[in-house]
C-alpha cells in the first residue's frame, strides 16, 4: 500500500443521552450530549498506548455527520498525526460504515474500536471492518498487553464467568470494553492545538459489497420497556381506578386532520404506523 | 511549559463570554476556560434573560439568540396558604424587536454567547477546571492553574467569571465579609407539557411567554417562587434564604411540592412530566456582600462579583453578568494597552460599573433584599393583601358593604399589623424602588 | 367534567421517587470525589443542616452520629458548605473538568 504502518483509533460519535418519546418511539438527539462512549474512549487510550509501545504514529478516524468531528478533536488533544472524517448518516448500518472506513485504514497495524452499540445491538462495525481489511479480529477485549511490535496478548469474557486469552498479530481489528482502560486527560497545550488541527475529509469511497445472503429489509421503531409504577394509594376504589387509567386527567390533545379524504386517510394510517399500531 | 495569553477568563458563562468577546475583538489573545463539557452545562437560573445589554455588543442579537419564548406577560403573585392575589401586565410591544425579556435554557444561551466569543477569536477550552491562581512573589496574579496536565496558563490579566462559589475571588482574598446570609438557593423543576396544552393553559400564542414571580409561597422560609413558560416545558421553582432553609429543617424539593400543590399553582402545572431538576446558590446580598472587584492582575465579574438582583420587583442576573463581563473586557484592553494591570490601574473597572446600569441598579436596590426577605413582606403583607382583596370582592348581601377603610382596618387588626410598620416599610420600599 | 370528583389523579399521584427525580439529570461522574466530609467533626454537630438542605440529598446521617456523603449526583450548587456551621467538617471544590452535573434545560 505504500502507507507507513500506524495505529488507528476508529471512533464512533454517539449520543450518550438520547431522548426517546415514550409514545411515538421517536429518538431525539443532541450534539452536546454526543461524543465518545466509555468504550470508544478506552479504544483511543489503547491506540495511544500501542502507538507509544511500538513507536508508531496514531491516526483517528470517524464516520458520521459533520458534528462527528468532535470526537476527532478529542483525539487531537493527544496529538495524533492524522484526523480523518468520513461523511455518513448517523444511523447508517454497520456494514456501510465498515465499507466506508476500510479503504482508509489499509495501512493500519491495529485498528482500535470501542465495543459499543448505540442501538443496544452487538456493535458489529469492528467485525465487518476486519472482514473488509482481511485482518485478524479480537473483539470485546477486557485487557490488553502489547508484546513486540505487531503482537499483543488480550483477554476477553466468555459465558459463565470464563475468560479466554488471545495472541493477536497485526494487521488486526480489536474492540475493547469500557473497563479496558481509562482515557488519560489531554494536556492543555494539546487541547489548545486541537482547536486548530486540520481534519481531512474523505469521500466515502466504499469497498465493494460482498455477497451477503442476508439483507436488512426494515428496522421497526424502538419500543420502550414498560415502567413499573407504584400502586395508587387512594382509599376509594374509584379514585384508584382513575389514577390508574389517567381518566379525567389531561393528556395529549387530539390533533384534527384537515385534508381531502384520501390524504386524511394516508395521514391517519401514517400516524398509526409511525407509532407502532399498524404494520 | 506554561501556555500564555493576554487574558485568561475563568468560566464561559455570560460574564466570562462577554469579557472574552470584548477582549478578543480588540485583538488580544484570550483563553476562555470552561469546566463543563459545554458552556451553560453547569448553569441554572430563575428563568428570564433581559438581553438589551447585548444591543451594542451584538447588534440585532434577537435574530439569532436561542430563546424559548419572549416574555409578553409578566405577573407578580402574592400568596398565603390558600389564597393568591395576582397583578399582571401584558404588553404586545414585548413581542417584537428589541423585545424585553426572554426565557431560554442556559445550555443554549450560554453556548451561543461563548460561541460568539470564539468567533471573535477567543480560544474556548471546555472540560477544564481552573483550580487556582498563579502568583508571583509580590502576590500579584500572573495566571491560572488548571486540572489539565501541563495546565498552567500565564496571562497579563485574569478575569474571574467563575460563578457564585468563585474560588478564585476567595483565593485572591477579595471577599472581606463572606456570610451565608448573603446567599439564597434556587431550586427548580422543568416540566414538560405538550405545546398545545401549554399555550391553551397559559393563553399564549406563537412565541409569547409568561413569567410569574411569587411572594409568600415558601413555607415561611424567606424567599420567593417563580413559574415561567418555555416552548414545551414550564419551569417552577423557589428561591430560599440559605440561613432560613438551614434553620427550617425542611427539604427544598418539599417546598417546591407544596408550591405546586397550592390551589393557584396546581392547575398550571398539572400533568407536567419532570424533565430536569436543578439547584444552584445565588448571591443575594447585593452591595452588602460584594467583594473587591479587582486585585493585582485580576478582575471579577458576574455572580462571582455578586452582581445579581434576585429579590423584589426585578429579578435579574444574566444581564448584569454580561454587562460586567463586557466592562471587564474593556478594562482589560485599556490596562494591557498601557502595560499596567495592577489593582490601581484596574480601578477603571469599578468606575465603569458605577457609570453603567450594573452598579447603578445595585446601589438603587441596596436595601431591597432585606425588605423583601423580611418577615413582614414574606408572610404578614401577603395575608393582609389577600385578606383585603377577598373582602373587596366578596358580596356580603344582605349586609351592606363596610367599605375599604373598615376592611383594611379589620384585616390589619386580624393580622396584628402595626400601622407604624406599614408606614416604615412603605417609606423604605418607596425609597428603594421609587 | 364531573366536579364532585376528588382532586385530579395526576396532581398527587405522579409516582416520582427521589431517585426518579435525580434520574432526570445527567451526571458525568468523576473518579475522584470533590466533596469530603470529616465525620469526626460531624459527630459533634447537632444541627447537621447539610442533611436536609442539600437539594440532591447527598448527605445521610449515620447511626453513630456521623455523616455519610455521596458526590456522584451533586449539582455543584454550594448549599452544603454554606449551611455548614462547623469549621473543617466539609471541604468542597469543583469536580475534574468535563465531569459532574450537565444541565440541558435549566
Amino acid at each position: 500500500m505504500g502507507v507507513p504502518r500506524y495505529i488507528a483509533a476508529a471512533l464512533k460519535w454517539v449520543d450518550l443521552r438520547p431522548e426517546v418519546d415514550p409514545l411515538a418511539g421517536t429518538v431525539r438527539h443532541d450534539t452536546r450530549t454526543s461524543g465518545l462512549s466509555l468504550a470508544d474512549a478506552a479504544a483511543l487510550e489503547w491506540a495511544l498506548r500501542l502507538g507509544e509501545s511500538w513507536q508508531l504514529p496514531v491516526a483517528a478516524i470517524t464516520a458520521g455527520p459533520p458534528e462527528a468531528r468532535a470526537v476527532l478533536r478529542d483525539a487531537a488533544g493527544f496529538g495524533p498525526t492524522r484526523l480523518v472524517h468520513v461523511a455518513a448518516d448517523r444511523d447508517a448500518p454497520s456494514d456501510a460504515i465498515a465499507r466506508a472506513l476500510a479503504p482508509l485504514l489499509a495501512g493500519a497495524a491495529v485498528v482500535c474500536c470501542g465495543d459499543y452499540s448505540a442501538d443496544r445491538g452487538s456493535g458489529s462495525v469492528p467485525a465487518f471492518l476486519a472482514h473488509h481489511l482481511q485482518a485478524a479480529q479480537a473483539l470485546g477485549l477486557t485487557s490488553l498487553a502489547p508484546e513486540h511490535p505487531g503482537s499483543l496478548v488480550a483477554q476477553r469474557r466468555l459465558d459463565g464467568g470464563r475468560r479466554e486469552r488471545l495472541q493477536v498479530s497485526a494487521p488486526a481489528v480489536i474492540s475493547v470494553e469500557p473497563g479496558a482502560a481509562q482515557l488519560r486527560r489531554a494536556p492543555l497545550s494539546g487541547l489548545l492545538a486541537a482547536g486548530r488541527a486540520a481534519v481531512e475529509t474523505a469521500a466515502a469511497d466504499q469497498a465493494p459489497e460482498y455477497g451477503s445472503r442476508v439483507h436488512l429489509l426494515r428496522t421497526t421503531s424502538y419500543r420502550p420497556r414498560p415502567k413499573v409504577l407504584a400502586p395508587p394509594r387512594d382509599q376509594l376504589p374509584r379514585a384508584r381506578l382513575l389514577a390508574l387509567t389517567g381518566a379525567l386527567s389531561e393528556r395529549m390533545p387530539p390533533r384534527v386532520v384537515r385534508a381531502a379524504p384520501e390524504q386524511a386517510a394516508d395521514q391517519l394510517i401514517g400516524y398509526l404506523t409511525d407509532n407502532g399500531y399498524l404494520g | 511549559m506554561a501556555e500564555s495569553a493576554d487574558v485568561v477568563v475563568a468560566g464561559a458563562g455570560p460574564a466570562g463570554a462577554a469579557a472574552a468577546l470584548v477582549a478578543a475583538r480588540a485583538g488580544l489573545r484570550v483563553v476562555l476556560v470552561e469546566r463543563g463539557p459545554f458552556p451553560g452545562s453547569k448553569n441554572m437560573y430563575g428563568g428570564v434573560i433581559y438581553p438589551r445589554v447585548l444591543d451594542t455588543l451584538l447588534p440585532r442579537w434577537w435574530e439569532e439568540v436561542p430563546v424559548q419564548r419572549w416574555v409578553t406577560r409578566r405577573a407578580t403573585m402574592v400568596m398565603t396558604g390558600t389564597k393568591a392575589l395576582t397583578v399582571e401586565f401584558r404588553g404586545e410591544d414585548w413581542d417584537a424587536p428589541p423585545y424585553n425579556g426572554a426565557t431560554a435554557y442556559r445550555a443554549d444561551f450560554d453556548s451561543w454567547l461563548a460561541g460568539k466569543a470564539a468567533d471573535a477569536g477567543a480560544e474556548l477550552v471546555c472540560s477544564t477546571t481552573v483550580t487556582g491562581l498563579l502568583r508571583d512573589g509580590t502576590g500579584r496574579v500572573t495566571g491560572v492553574r488548571t486540572d489539565r496536565p501541563d495546565g498552567d496558563i500565564r496571562a497579563s490579566l485574569v478575569i474571574a467569571g467563575d460563578g457564585v462559589n468563585s474560588f478564585l475571588a476567595k483565593e485572591a482574598g477579595l471577599y472581606e465579609d463572606w456570610s451565608v446570609t448573603h446567599f439564597t438557593v434556587g431550586v427548580k423543576e422543568v416540566l414538560a407539557l405538550p405545546r398545545e396544552v401549554l399555550e391553551d393553559r397559559f393563553n399564549l400564542t406563537g412565541d409569547e411567554g409568561l413569567d410569574i414571580e411569587i411572594l409568600g409561597g415558601t413555607q415561611g422560609i424567606p424567599g420567593g417562587g417563580f413559574l415561567y413558560t418555555n416552548l414545551d416545558t414550564i419551569a417552577v421553582g423557589v428561591v430560599l434564604s440559605l440561613a432560613g432553609l438551614r434553620d427550617s429543617g425542611k427539604r427544598p424539593e418539599d417546598i417546591i411540592a407544596a408550591l405546586k400543590d397550592h390551589p393557584a399553582i396546581a392547575p398550571l402545572v398539572r400533568g407536567g412530566e419532570l424533565k430536569e431538576y436543578s439547584a444552584h446558590t445565588i448571591p443575594e446580598g447585593g452591595m452588602d456582600g460584594m467583594p473587591h472587584l479587582a486585585a493585582d492582575g485580576m478582575l471579577v465579574a458576574g455572580d462571582a462579583a455578586h452582581l445579581c438582583l434576585a429579590s423584589g420587583i426585578w429579578l435579574e442576573g444574566v444581564n448584569f453578568a454580561i454587562g460586567s463581563g463586557a466592562l471587564a473586557g474593556e478594562t482589560a484592553i485599556e490596562a494591557i494597552g498601557s502595560g499596567d494591570t495592577s489593582a490601581a490601574a484596574l480601578s477603571g473597572y469599578r468606575r465603569r460599573l458605577e457609570n453603567s446600569f450594573v452598579l447603578a441598579n445595585h446601589r438603587k436596590l441596596r436595601g431591597a433584599h432585606k425588605l423583601i426577605l423580611g418577615k413582614r413582606a414574606q408572610t404578614v403583607y401577603p395575608e393582609l393583601a389577600c385578606g383585603i382583596a377577598q373582602r373587596v370582592f366578596t358580596v356580603t348581601d344582605p349586609q351592606p358593604k363596610a367599605g375599604l377603610r373598615r376592611w383594611v382596618h379589620d384585616e390589619r387588626k386580624r393580622g396584628g399589623v402595626r400601622l407604624r410598620d406599614i408606614v416604615k416599610d412603605g417609606w423604605v420600599g418607596w425609597r428603594t424602588f421609587g | 367534567m364531573n366536579q364532585d370528583v376528588a382532586p385530579l389523579p395526576g396532581s398527587h399521584y405522579d409516582g416520582l421517587s427521589f431517585e426518579d427525580r435525580m434520574a432526570t439529570v445527567e451526571f458525568r461522574v468523576a473518579a475522584r470525589p470533590h466533596i469530603t466530609v470529616d465525620s469526626d467533626v460531624c459527630r459533634s454537630c447537632t444541627t447537621k443542616a447539610c442533611v436536609h438542605a442539600c437539594p440532591a440529598q447527598l448527605f445521610v446521617p449515620t447511626s453513630d452520629g456521623g455523616v455519610l456523603f455521596n458526590y456522584e449526583q451533586c449539582f455543584e450548587c454550594g448549599t452544603c458548605y454554606m449551611v455548614c456551621n462547623t469549621e473543617g467538617a466539609l471541604t468542597w471544590s469543583y469536580p475534574e473538568g468535563g465531569h459532574g452535573v450537565v444541565f440541558r434545560r435549566s
